[in-house]
C-alpha cells in the first residue's frame, strides 16, 4: 500500500512536471524531450528499487546526451550500491559522450570504493578525463586522493592544477609535504595564500634567499591576511624598508595596497628622500583610494 | 528584498560593503523590514547556540571584500610606469586574478576553508541542534536559486554573472552549513554545483551554453528539492 501510495505521487509528479515545468526550464528541444526530463526529475519521488532500474534503462536507451545525463544525477542520489556501480562503469567507459558527466556523478555519491577506482581513469585519461577527476575528487572532499595525483604526478600543469586544488580543499598538511618532496615552487605559495597557510608565508617572507618567492609570499600574506595577532602591516613595511631588491620592495607596497595602509604609505613617503620612490608611493596611495592623497599632494605642489 | 540576503546580511558574509550599507538602510527606513529582520535573527541565534562553529575570521572575510574592491576600481593609466617599475595596472590584474583565485578555483573558497584563528575562535554559520530548521533552509535556497536561474536573462552575460555570484555565496553557505551538521551527501552536492555556477557566471560563455548549463542546474535543483522534501515528509511521519 505504501509502495502504491509512492507511486501515485510519482505518476501525479510526472503529469505536474508535463504541465507546468515544460515552459519553465528552457533547454528541452520539444515537448517529448522535456516530458522525458520531467519524468526524470520525477523518478527520485519513488522508491530506490523502483527508481534504478528506470534510470539504468533511460542510460541503455536511445535517448539525447542531455537526458543520459540527467539520469546520472538522477543515479547519484539514489541511495543503493548498485546506483554507484552504475556510475563507475559509465565513467570508466573510455570515450564515452558521458564520461565526464558520470566521473562527476561519482564525486557525487561519495563511494569510496568508487573513488578509489578514479585514480585508474586519472592515470590513462586525457586532459579533460583528468581533470574531470581531479573535480569529483574535490566534489567527494578526497584530500588524499587529490594529494596522490599532486605527488605522483610528472606533468607541471597537472601539478599545479592538483596544487590549486588541495588550496581550495584547506589541505595544509598536504600541502607542506609536497613543499617537502617536490620543492617549492611558485603554485605551492599560491596555494598557501589561498588556502591561508600563514606560518609557510610568514617563513617565506622572511626568507630573503629566493627574491622572487619572497615577493610572491609577501602578496600572498597581504590577502590572507595573519589573523595570529601579527600586524601584517608592520610585516609589509618592514620588508619594504629591509630590502634591498626592487621585486620585494615592489611587492611589500603592492602589499600595502591590498591592506590599504594609507598611513603605513604616508609615513614611507614623508621619510623617503628618493623622488622616484616618493612618485611611486603617491601612485600606490592614489590606488587605496585614501583621502590622505591630498595631504601629500599639497606638500608636493608647495615643495615647488 | 528577500531572506538570502537578510541572512547573509545576519551572518556578515557574502555581501560587499556597499550591499550591507544598502540592507542596513533599508533596515533602518523600513519598519516592516526591520521586524522581518528582528524575527529573522531571533531565528538565526537560536540556532547559533551550538559550540560546533567554524567559519571565516571577519578579518580575513573583510580583507577580501577590500581586496575585491580594489581590484574592481578603475586604474589611471597615463601615468603607468616603465616595465619592472611598479605598474599599476599590473598589479590591479594581478589582484583581480589573486582575489578571483581566493575566492575559489573550482569550489575554492578561501574564506570557508582557510580560517587563520583556531577553528573554535571563529564565529558565525553554527551547526544547528534544529535538523529541520537547517533542511527548511535548505529548501528555500533551492527554490530560490531556481526560480533565479528559470527568470534568469540568459543573453544579458554581466546581470547573468550578477545573478549567478550571488547563488554562488550562498550556495557555499549551505555547502558549509551542510558540512557542520554532518550532511555529507548535500554537502557534495553542494560542492558539484559550484563548477557548473562558475562557468555559467563567466562572460565567455556563448547563450547556448548558458542555456544548457541553466537547464542542468535547474534540473539538479528540482530532484535535490524533491529529495529533500520526500526525506523531510518521512522524518515527520516517523516521528
Amino acid at each position: 500500500m505504501k509502495s502504491r501510495t509512492r507511486i501515485f505521487f510519482v505518476l501525479l509528479a510526472l503529469m505536474t512536471a508535463a504541465n507546468g515545468w515544460t515552459q519553465d526550464d528552457a533547454g528541452a528541444s520539444d515537448d517529448s524531450e522535456a516530458l522525458k526530463l520531467a519524468a526524470l526529475e520525477a523518478l527520485i519521488a519513488a522508491p530506490p528499487e523502483r527508481a534504478l532500474p528506470l534510470a539504468t534503462k533511460v542510460l541503455a536507451g536511445n535517448h539525447s546526451k542531455e537526458v543520459k545525463a540527467r539520469a546520472l544525477f538522477v543515479l547519484s542520489q539514489i541511495d543503493d550500491p548498485a546506483a554507484q556501480q552504475q556510475l563507475i562503469r559509465t565513467a570508466e567507459q573510455n570515450g564515452g559522450e558521458l564520461q565526464a558527466e558520470a566521473i562527476r556523478m561519482v564525486g557525487i555519491g561519495g563511494n569510496e570504493a568508487a573513488l578509489a577506482r578514479l585514480a585508474g581513469l586519472y592515470r590513462s585519461g586525457d586532459e579533460a578525463t583528468r581533470r574531470a577527476v581531479l573535480e569529483a575528487y574535490m566534489i567527494a572532499g578526497d584530500v588524499d586522493g587529490v594529494f596522490e595525483i599532486a605527488r605522483n604526478t610528472e606533468s607541471e600543469a597537472d601539478f599545479e592544477h592538483a596544487v590549486n586544488m588541495l588550496a581550495a580543499m584547506g589541505a595544509h598538511d598536504e600541502l607542506r609535504q609536497l613543499r617537502a618532496t617536490a620543492g617549492l615552487s611558485s603554485s605551492l605559495i599560491n596555494a598557501y595564500g589561498i588556502s591561508g597557510d600563514v606560518d609557510s608565508l610568514l617563513e617565506l617572507v622572511r626568507d630573503g634567499s629566493n627574491p622572487e618567492q619572497q615577493a610572491q609570499a609577501i602578496q600572498a600574506l597581504a590577502i590572507a591576511g595573519t589573523g595570529k595577532g601579527e600586524d601584517v602591516t608592520s610585516i609589509l613595511r618592514d620588508a619594504y624598508r629591509n630590502s634591498d631588491t626592487q621585486v620585494v620592495r615592489d611587492a611589500a607596497l603592492q602589499g600595502l595596497i591590498i591592506v590599504g595602509d594609507d598611513e603605513t604609505m604616508l609615513q614611507l613617503y614623508r621619510t623617503s628622500d628618493s623622488a622616484a620612490e616618493k612618485r611611486q608611493l603617491m601612485q600606490a596611495l592614489a590606488a587605496t583610494g585614501s583621502d590622505r592623497i591630498l595631504e601629500i599632494i599639497d606638500e608636493a605642489l608647495a615643495e615647488q | 528584498m528577500n531572506d538570502d540576503q537578510l541572512i547573509l546580511y545576519y551572518y556578515d558574509d557574502g555581501l560587499s560593503r556597499a550591499d550591507r550599507r544598502r540592507i542596513a538602510a533599508a533596515i533602518e527606513a523600513d519598519e516592516q523590514l526591520a521586524e522581518r529582520y528582528a524575527a529573522l535573527c531571533r531565528e538565526l541565534d537560536s540556532l547559533s547556540a551550538s559550540d560546533n562553529e567554524c567559519v571565516a575570521p571577519a578579518h580575513v572575510v573583510q580583507r577580501m571584500h577590500d581586496t575585491i574592491d580594489r581590484a574592481g576600481r578603475p586604474v589611471p593609466v597615463a601615468d603607468v610606469p616603465p616595465p619592472h617599475r611598479f605598474s599599476l595596472p599590473a598589479f590591479a590584474w594581478g589582484a583581480a586574478v589573486t582575489a578571483a583565485l581566493a575566492i575559489g578555483i573550482g569550489i575554492g573558497i578561501f574564506v570557508t576553508r582557510a580560517p587563520t584563528v583556531p577553528l573554535e575562535d571563529a564565529p558565525v554559520m553554527a551547526a544547528t541542534q534544529d535538523r529541520g530548521a537547517f533542511t527548511r533552509g535548505v529548501q528555500v535556497f533551492f527554490q530560490d536559486a531556481h526560480a533565479d536561474l528559470v527568470s534568469m536573462p540568459v543573453a544579458d552575460a554581466s546581470d547573468r554573472s550578477r545573478l549567478i555570484t550571488n547563488i554562488i555565496e550562498q550556495n557555499r553557505l549551505f555547502e558549509r552549513a551542510a558540512a557542520q551538521n554532518d550532511a555529507q551527501d548535500l554537502a557534495r552536492v553542494l560542492r558539484a554545483f559550484e563548477p557548473i555556477l562558475q562557468r555559467l557566471a563567466a562572460d565567455d560563455i556563448t547563450p547556448a551554453e548558458a542555456e544548457a548549463l541553466r537547464s542542468q542546474l535547474a534540473f539538479e535543483l528540482n530532484v535535490m528539492l524533491t529529495k529533500i522534501s520526500r526525506g523531510s515528509s518521512n522524518e515527520t511521519h516517523t516521528t
